[in-house]
C-alpha cells in the first residue's frame, strides 16, 4: 500500500505540468492555431519563475506565497511570448509549424546565454523548498489524505483548480463556444459576427500563460525549483501535446491522459523503489522512454478516428469562401 | 403603389473578367415567395450575396421599405432583418442544433451562457412554423433535411423578416422536400418574405407567388407564376433557338466503347446516392453528353469512371475490359483520357512548367524516360509538337511556368495532353468552362475531329448551346439518374431545359442502353 | 505601336523574369531573415555587454573568414541534416525528426567502428553505410505511421526523437568498447577509421566535406532529373493532380522519409568519423540524453536554403561560419550560444519571410497580371 501512496504522491506534481499544457494546446487548438511552441514556452516561463523565486529566496516571504508569485510571473511570461506566435499565425499567416519550431529553439539559446553569462551556470538553482509534507486537516483523512494532502506540491492543487476553470471556460460561458466554432468551422463563425482573428488570438495567449504556468509547474515539482537550458523541460510540452490528441481535445480526457503519461514516467524513475520491478532488471533507460513509446501506441490505434479541431492549422482567410 | 419590401434596383456587380450581374432590378413584396431562376452561371448567387452583404455591387441602391441601405456585411444584413440559408449550410458540426442557433447572440447569466430560455424559444418557433428539430442533436448525426431546418431556425431566432434560401432543396429526399415547400408556404401566411434561389421549375410553380428570371447576368424579366408556364418560363431561362455554328457531319456509330451498368456512386455532401443505379453505353464515333444542371451527380460519375472516387455497386468496361476496380493509371493505359472538370486541383500542377504538366499522364513511358532519368529533349520536343497543333499560348514556351498562363491557354494545355495520348475514349467535363469564344470554338473542332477519327466522348456540359450543338445523343441526368435520352436534332432547347428542370422523363429503362 | 509594345513589354519581361523567379524571392527572402536575425543579435548583446556588442557582431560576421577550414568541418553535419529536412519539405513533409534520425545514424556508425573488426580505409566507408541505414530506419518509421496509419509526421518524429536519444544513451553506456566512463564519452576511433583530412592546415577538414557537397549534388540531379523527383515534388505542389495523375502516394512518403533520414543519417557518421584537434583523436558523443542540435540546426539550413539542394549547400556553410563567429565572439566575454539565438531568431523571420516576400510577390503579381490582361486582349483582338 506504502507503493501506492508512494506512486499517486510522486506522480501528481508531474502530470500537473502536463495536464496544464495540454489544457493550453487545447485552447489554442480549438480555435484552430497549431502550437508546437509549447517546449518553448514552458521553459520561458519556468526560467522567468525561477528568476523571480531567485530574486526574492532571502527575503522572509512565505514558500507557498513564493510560489504563487512566481507562478503569476510565469503566466504572464508566457502570454508574452505567445503573442509572437499569435502575431504569426494570424496576421502573418505564416506556417504554424516552423514558426512553432523557431520559438522552441530560440529559448534555450536564451536561457543558456544568460545564464552563462549572468551566473556561469546553465540555469537557475533557487533554494526555496516548496516541498509540503502535510497539510493540516486534509492531511488526516484516511487514505484520501494520504494520497493526495501528504508529501506534495501546491502545483497539485492550482492544477486541479485550473482543470476545472478550463472546463467552464470552455463549455458554459460564451467564450468557450465562440472559440470552439472557430476552430471548428470559422466561417460559419463569422456569418454569425464572430470575430475570428480576435478569437485566435485568445486561444494562443490562454495556451501562452497555461504553458508559462506549467513550465513554472514542471521546476518546482519535478527538478526542485531549479531550471537548466540544457535539458529544459525534457520533451514535456511535446508530450503535453500528445496528451492532448490522446485527451481528443477534451478537459476531463486530457486530465486522465495527463495521469496515465505521469503514472508511466513515476514508474520509471521508481524502478529501484518497487522490488517487483526491480527485479525484473530492465534497464532504466527503457523506463524512460516508456512515456513516449506509449503515446506512439495510443496515436496509432487512435489516429483513425481522431477527431481534430476541423479548421486548426489552417490560416483563416476572410475572402476564401 | 405595391409595398415591397425588398428592392434591387440597377444593381450591377463584376469580378475580374465577367459582369456577374448586369442592371438587374429585383422587388420583393412583403410576405410573397419570390423565385429567382436561371442557369448556371446566371448570377443567382451573386445577387443575393449581394444582399445578404457578402459582396458589394459596383453600382445600383438597396431600400428596404422605401428607404435606402447600406449593407456592407452580413451583420449589417442581420441587423435590417434579412437571413440567408446558404448552400453549403454554416453549421458548426460538433455542437447542438440550440448552440448553433445561439452562436453570436447567446444569452447569459453572470457570465455564463443559459440555454434554458433560449431552448424555450427554439421549441415553440420550431412549433409555431412547423420546423421538427431537436434541440440536443449533434449536427453531424441529424439528417440533412433537419440541417436546414436548423439554418431556417437561427434566421427565426434572429427575427429576420426576410428571408434568402439558395438551392435549397438541391440536397433534400423528396420527402425533405414536401416538408420544406409546406414550411416556407407557412412562414410566408406568417408574413415573412422570401426569395429562393433555384432551377427546378416543379418547385416554382407549386410554391412562387413570382419568379425573376435570369439569364448571363442579365435580368430576362419577372413575372406572375400563376400566369406564366412551366415552357415560358424554360424559355426565358434558356433564350431563343441557337444557330448551329458547327458544321458536323452524321455520326457513324461504331463499336461500344464504354460500358457503365447500374452505378451507383455514394455523396460525401449528404446521405442520399450521388448516382443512382445508372447504365449507359457510349460507342466508337459518336459524342454522348450528359447534359443537367450542376449537382445532379455529374461530378461523382465521372470520378467513379476515372477511378478517383469508388463506386458503391455497378460495372464498368472498356473495351471489352472491366475496370470497374482498375488504379487511375491502368484506366488512363486501358484507353481512357480526361479532361477534368476542376482544371486547377485535377488537371495541372500549376507551379511546373508547360512541358512538365504535358508529359503528366505519361512521363514513366519508354517515351519520355530511360532508366528513370526523364529524357528532357524528348519532353520538350513533345511539348513544342503539341504547343504548335493545338495553338497554345504561352509566354515561354515549354517552360512556361503554367501559373502564369492564362485559363484558356491552360485548358488547352490539358486538351492536348489528354487527346494526343493514345485513347479510345475521352471523358471531357465543362471543358469551356470559363473559356473565351476563340479557345471555345477551338476545342469544340478538337472534339468533333477525334469523334470523326472514329473515338468515343463522353462530354458532361451545363452550357446548353455546346450540348446541342456537339452532341449526337443527349443523357440528361437528374437528382443522379438518367431521366432521358435525346437527339439533338428532333428535340429543343425548352424540352431539354424540362427534363434538366427535372419536370419531364422517359419512362423505361431500355431507351438508355444504347 | 507593336514594336513599342514589344519592347515595353520586353523589358517588363526581362524585370519579371528576374524578380518572379523563385531563385530571386528566394533569396531576398532569406537575405531579410538573415538580417533580421543578426539585428536581434546585436541588440542581445548590446544588452548583455554594450562595451563588446560592436567587437561582437563583427567577430559573429566575419570571424568565420579566418577559419574557412573549420566553417567546413562544422559546416558538413548540418549540411547533411538540412539536405534530410529539405528533401522531405519538397514532397510536404516536415522531417522534425532529423535529430534522431542524426544519432541513430552516429550509433551505427559507431558500432561498425567498434563492433566489426574491418581493415583501415574500409572501416570509415562502412560506418558511413551503417550510418545511412541506421538513419534510414529511423526516418521511414515516421513515413510508415503517416502513410498507413494517417499518425502525423510532426508528433512522430519528435516522439521518435527522444525515443532514439534514450536508446542510443543506453545502448552507448552498456558498450564497454564503445564507452569510456572515465571521461564520460564515446572513446577515440582508431585513426584508420577516420575519415581521411583534407590536410588544410589549421583544421581538420575532411573529405565529409566533399562526400557531403557530392551527396547534395546527386540529390539535385534526383530532384531535376528523375521521374523520381518529378513525382515528389508535383505531390509536394499538388496532391491531387499527382493523385489523377497515377502516382503512388503512399510509398512515396515511405520512400521519402527514409531517404531523408538516412541523409540525416549520414551526417550523424560524418559528425563522428571526423578527426579532431589532438592528433589521433576524433569527435565523441556524451550519452547524457540531450536531443542533438544539428537537427535543429538542419531545419534553419533548409529553411535559409529554400529546400533546394545547391541552396542547403550554401545555407549549411553561411550558419557554420557564424557559429565559428560565434565561438570566436567568446573572446570579448559572449557565450557561443548567441548564435543559437540568432539561428532561431532567423528561422523565425523566414517562417514569415516567405509571407512577406508574398508582399513582394504579390507585387509583381499585380504586374503579371496586368499583362496577362494586355495580352489576352491582344489575342483576343487578333
Amino acid at each position: 500500500m506504502d507503493v501506492v501512496y508512494y506512486l499517486v504522491q510522486n506522480m501528481l506534481p508531474v502530470a500537473m505540468p502536463l495536464l496544464l499544457v495540454a489544457l493550453g494546446g487545447m485552447f489554442s487548438e480549438r480555435s484552430g492555431v497549431i502550437n508546437i511552441a509549447l517546449e518553448g514556452i514552458m521553459l520561458f516561463g519556468a526560467f522567468f519563475g525561477a528568476l523571480f523565486v531567485l530574486s526574492v529566496q532571502n527575503s522572509s516571504i512565505p514558500p507557498q506565497w513564493i510560489l504563487l508569485m512566481g507562478m503569476t510571473v510565469a503566466a504572464i511570461s508566457g502570454l508574452v511570448y505567445s503573442l509572437l506566435l499569435s502575431f504569426a499565425a494570424v496576421n502573418m499567416k505564416a506556417n504554424q509549424v516552423i514558426t512553432g519550431t523557431s520559438l522552441n529553439m530560440l529559448i534555450p539559446a536564451l536561457v543558456l546565454l544568460f545564464s552563462k553569462m549572468s551566473f556561469n551556470s546553465d540555469g537557475i538553482t533557487t533554494n526555496v523548498n516548496f516541498y509540503i509534507r502535510e497539510i493540516p486537516i486534509l492531511g488526516n483523512i484516511p487514505i484520501v489524505g494520504q494520497l493526495f494532502f501528504q508529501r506534495t506540491y501546491l502545483t497539485v492543487m492550482i492544477g486541479f483548480i485550473f482543470l476545472i476553470l478550463s472546463v467552464f471556460l470552455l463549455y458554459k460561458t460564451r467564450f468557450g463556444l465562440r472559440l470552439r466554432a472557430c476552430g471548428e468551422h470559422p466561417h460559419a463563425a463569422d456569418s454569425v459576427g464572430i470575430n475570428v482573428y480576435k478569437m485566435r488570438y485568445a486561444g494562443v495567449s490562454i495556451s501562452g500563460i497555461l504553458a508559462g504556468m506549467g513550465g513554472f509547474f514542471y521546476s518546482v515539482g519535478i527538478t526542485d525549483g531549479n531550471i537548466s537550458g540544457h535539458t529544459g523541460v525534457a520533451g514535456f510540452g511535446f508530450l503535453a501535446l500528445a496528451v492532448m490528441i490522446f485527451g481528443q481535445w477534451q478537459p476531463l480526457r486530457i486530465m486522465l491522459a495527463a495521469l496515465f503519461f505521469a503514472f508511466l514516467r513515476t514508474l520509471a524513475y521508481s524502478v529501484s523503489l518497487i522490488p517487483f520491478l526491480y527485479r525484473l532488471g530492465i534497464d532504466q533507460n527503457y523506463y524512460k522512454m516508456l512515456p513516449y513509446v506509449a503515446t506512439m501506441v495510443v496515436l496509432a490505434l487512435t489516429s483513425k478516428k481522431s477527431r481534430a479541431p476541423k479548421a486548426e492549422g489552417i490560416p483563416y482567410d476572410k475572402s476564401t469562401r | 403603389m405595391a409595398n415591397y419590401i425588398i428592392e434591387m434596383l440597377d444593381i450591377t456587380k463584376e469580378f475580374p473578367g465577367i459582369k456577374a450581374n448586369d442592371d438587374i432590378t429585383l422587388k420583393l413584396k412583403k410576405g410573397e415567395i419570390h423565385a429567382l431562376l436561371g442557369e448556371n452561371g446566371a448570377g443567382k448567387s451573386t445577387l443575393m450575396s449581394v444582399l445578404f452583404g457578402l459582396y458589394q455591387a459596383e453600382t445600383g441602391v438597396i431600400k428596404k421599405n422605401g428607404e435606402v441601405v447600406k449593407i456592407n456585411n452580413p451583420n449589417d444584413a442581420n441587423a435590417l432583418g434579412i437571413g440567408m440559408v446558404h448552400q453549403h449550410f454554416k453549421l458548426v458540426e460538433i455542437f447542438t442544433v440550440l448552440e448553433n442557433i445561439i452562436l453570436g447572440v447567446e444569452p447569459t447569466k453572470k457570465g455564463l451562457i443559459e440555454k434554458s430560455e433560449a431552448r424555450n424559444r427554439v421549441i415553440d418557433l420550431s412549433e409555431k412554423y412547423g420546423l421538427k428539430v431537436n434541440p440536443d442533436a449533434i449536427i453531424e448525426d441529424i439528417s440533412v433535411g433537419m440541417q436546414q431546418r436548423v439554418e431556417i431556425l437561427k434566421m427565426l431566432y434572429r427575427d429576420n423578416e426576410i428571408l434568402i434560401f439558395d438551392e435549397p432543396t438541391a440536397v433534400l429526399t423528396p420527402q425533405e422536400i414536401k416538408e420544406l415547400l409546406k414550411i416556407m408556404r407557412d412562414l410566408a401566411e406568417e408574413g415573412k418574405s422570401i426569395l429562393f434561389i433555384t432551377h427546378k421549375l416543379n418547385e416554382i410553380m407549386e410554391i412562387a407567388d413570382r419568379c425573376t428570371v435570369l439569364r448571363k447576368g442579365r435580368c430576362v424579366g419577372t413575372v406572375d407564376v400563376d400566369k406564366t408556364t412551366k415552357e415560358e418560363l424554360s424559355r426565358m431561362m434558356v433564350g431563343r433557338d441557337i444557330s448551329f455554328t458547327i458544321d458536323k457531319k452524321r455520326s457513324q456509330p461504331g463499336e461500344k466503347v464504354l460500358s457503365v451498368k447500374q452505378m451507383t456512386v455514394a455523396s460525401k455532401t449528404h446521405k442520399n446516392n450521388a448516382v443512382r443505379n445508372v447504365s449507359f453505353d457510349v460507342h466508337a464515333g459518336e459524342i454522348v453528353c450528359l447534359a443537367g444542371i450542376d449537382g445532379n451527380g455529374q461530378t461523382e460519375l465521372v470520378h467513379a469512371l476515372s477511378g478517383l472516387d469508388k463506386m458503391i455497386q455497378g460495372e464498368v468496361t472498356l473495351c471489352g475490359e472491366d475496370i470497374s476496380k482498375a488504379s487511375i493509371r491502368k484506366r488512363a493505359i486501358s484507353g481512357m483520357s480526361h479532361i477534368p472538370e476542376d482544371r486547377h486541383k485535377h488537371g495541372l500542377v500549376l507551379e511546373y512548367s508547360l512541358a512538365e504538366n504535358l508529359v503528366l499522364q505519361r512521363y514513366w513511358q519508354e517515351a519520355f524516360q530511360k532508366n528513370g532519368f526523364i529524357r528532357f529533349r524528348a519532353v520538350e520536343q513533345y511539348a513544342e509538337r503539341l504547343i504548335e497543333s493545338y495553338d497554345i499560348r504561352s509566354g515561354q514556351g515549354p517552360k512556361t511556368v503554367v501559373r502564369s498562363m492564362s485559363g484558356g491557354n491552360q485548358q488547352k494545355a490539358i486538351v492536348a495532353r489528354e487527346i494526343d495520348k493514345d485513347h479510345e475514349l475521352l471523358v471531357a467535363v465543362q471543358p469551356t468552362r470559363g473559356l473565351d469564344v476563340g479557345a471555345i470554338e477551338f476545342i469544340h473542332k478538337q472534339l468533333v475531329g477525334i469523334r470523326d477519327a472514329g473515338k468515343a466522348v463522353l462530354l458532361v456540359s451545363l452550357e446548353l448551346e455546346e450540348v446541342m450543338n456537339l452532341s449526337d445523343r443527349i443523357l440528361v441526368m437528374y437528382e443522379g439518374e438518367i431521366v432521358g435520352e435525346l437527339d439533338p436534332s428532333t428535340t429543343t432547347v425548352q424540352e431539354l431545359g424540362l427534363y434538366m428542370a427535372g419536370a419531364k422523363r422517359n419512362k423505361g429503362e431500355e431507351a438508355f442502353n444504347g | 505601336m507593336a514594336n513599342k509594345q514589344e519592347k515595353s513589354s520586353k523589358s517588363i519581361g526581362i524585370v519579371k523574369k528576374i524578380t518572379g523567379s523563385k531563385g530571386f524571392s528566394s533569396l531576398a527572402a532569406a537575405l531579410m531573415a538573415i538580417l533580421l536575425g543578426l539585428i536581434f543579435g546585436f541588440l542581445v548583446m548590446l544588452i548583455a555587454r554594450p562595451g563588446s556588442a560592436v567587437p561582437g557582431i563583427r567577430y559573429v560576421t566575419l570571424g568565420g573568414l579566418g577559419r574557412i577550414g573549420d566553417v567546413f568541418y562544422f559546416a558538413t553535419p548540418i549540411l547533411m541534416t538540412g539536405l534530410a529536412v529539405g528533401f522531405a519539405f519538397k514532397m510536404g513533409l516536415f522531417n522534425i525528426g532529423a535529430s534522431g534520425q542524426y544519432t541513430m545514424g552516429m550509433f551505427f556508425a559507431l558500432y561498425a567502428v567498434f563492433m566489426l573488426d574491418l581493415p583501415d580505409g574500409l572501416s570509415w566507408v562502412v560506418a558511413i553505410l551503417a550510418g545511412f541505414v541506421g538513419g534510414m530506419v529511423w526516418g521511414a518509421i515516421p513515413g510508415i505511421f503517416k502513410a498507413l496509419m494517417n499518425v502525423n509526421e510532426v508528433i512522430t518524429s519528435i516522439m521518435f526523437n527522444y525515443i532514439g536519444m534514450y536508446l542510443v544513451d543506453m545502448l552507448v553506456l552498456k558498450n564497454a568498447a564503445m564507452y569510456n566512463p572515465a571521461m564520460t564519452r564515446t572513446r577515440y576511433i582508431p585513426s584508420g577509421a577516420q575519415i581521411p583530412a583534407l590536410g588544410i592546415h589549421g583544421s581538420n577538414v575532411n573529405f565529409g566535406i566533399v562526400f557531403a557537397i557530392i551527396i547534395a549534388v546527386v540529390l539535385y540531379i534526383v530532384l531535376e532529373k528523375t521521374t523520381f523527383g518529378y513525382e515528389l515534388k508535383a505531390t509536394g505542389f499538388n496532391k491531387h493532380a499527382s493523385e489523377y495523375a497515377g502516382m503512388k502516394g503512399k510509398r512515396n512518403i515511405i520512400l521519402t522519409m527514409s531517404i531523408a533520414g538516412g541523409l540525416a543519417g549520414v551526417g550523424g557518421a560524418f559528425a563522428i568519423l571526423a578527426p579532431s584537434a589532438i592528433v589521433g583523436s576524433s569527435m565523441t558523443y556524451e550519452p547524457i540524453n540531450i536531443i542533438a542540435t544539428a537537427g535543429f540546426n538542419g531545419i534553419a539550413v533548409a529553411l535559409l536554403g529554400n529546400a533546394h539542394p545547391i541552396g542547403i549547400i550554401f545555407s549549411a556553410t553561411f550558419i557554420s561560419h557564424i557559429q565559428r563567429g560565434g565561438t570566436l565572439a567568446s573572446l570579448v566575454g559572449y557565450k557561443p550560444e548567441i548564435i543559437d539565438v540568432v539561428v532561431a531568431v532567423i528561422i523565425y523571420f523566414s517562417a514569415f519571410a516567405m509571407i512577406m516576400n508574398t508582399g513582394l510577390g504579390k507585387f509583381v503579381k499585380k504586374r503579371i497580371e496586368k499583362d496577362k490582361k494586355d495580352l489576352e486582349i491582344k489575342e483576343g483582338s487578333e
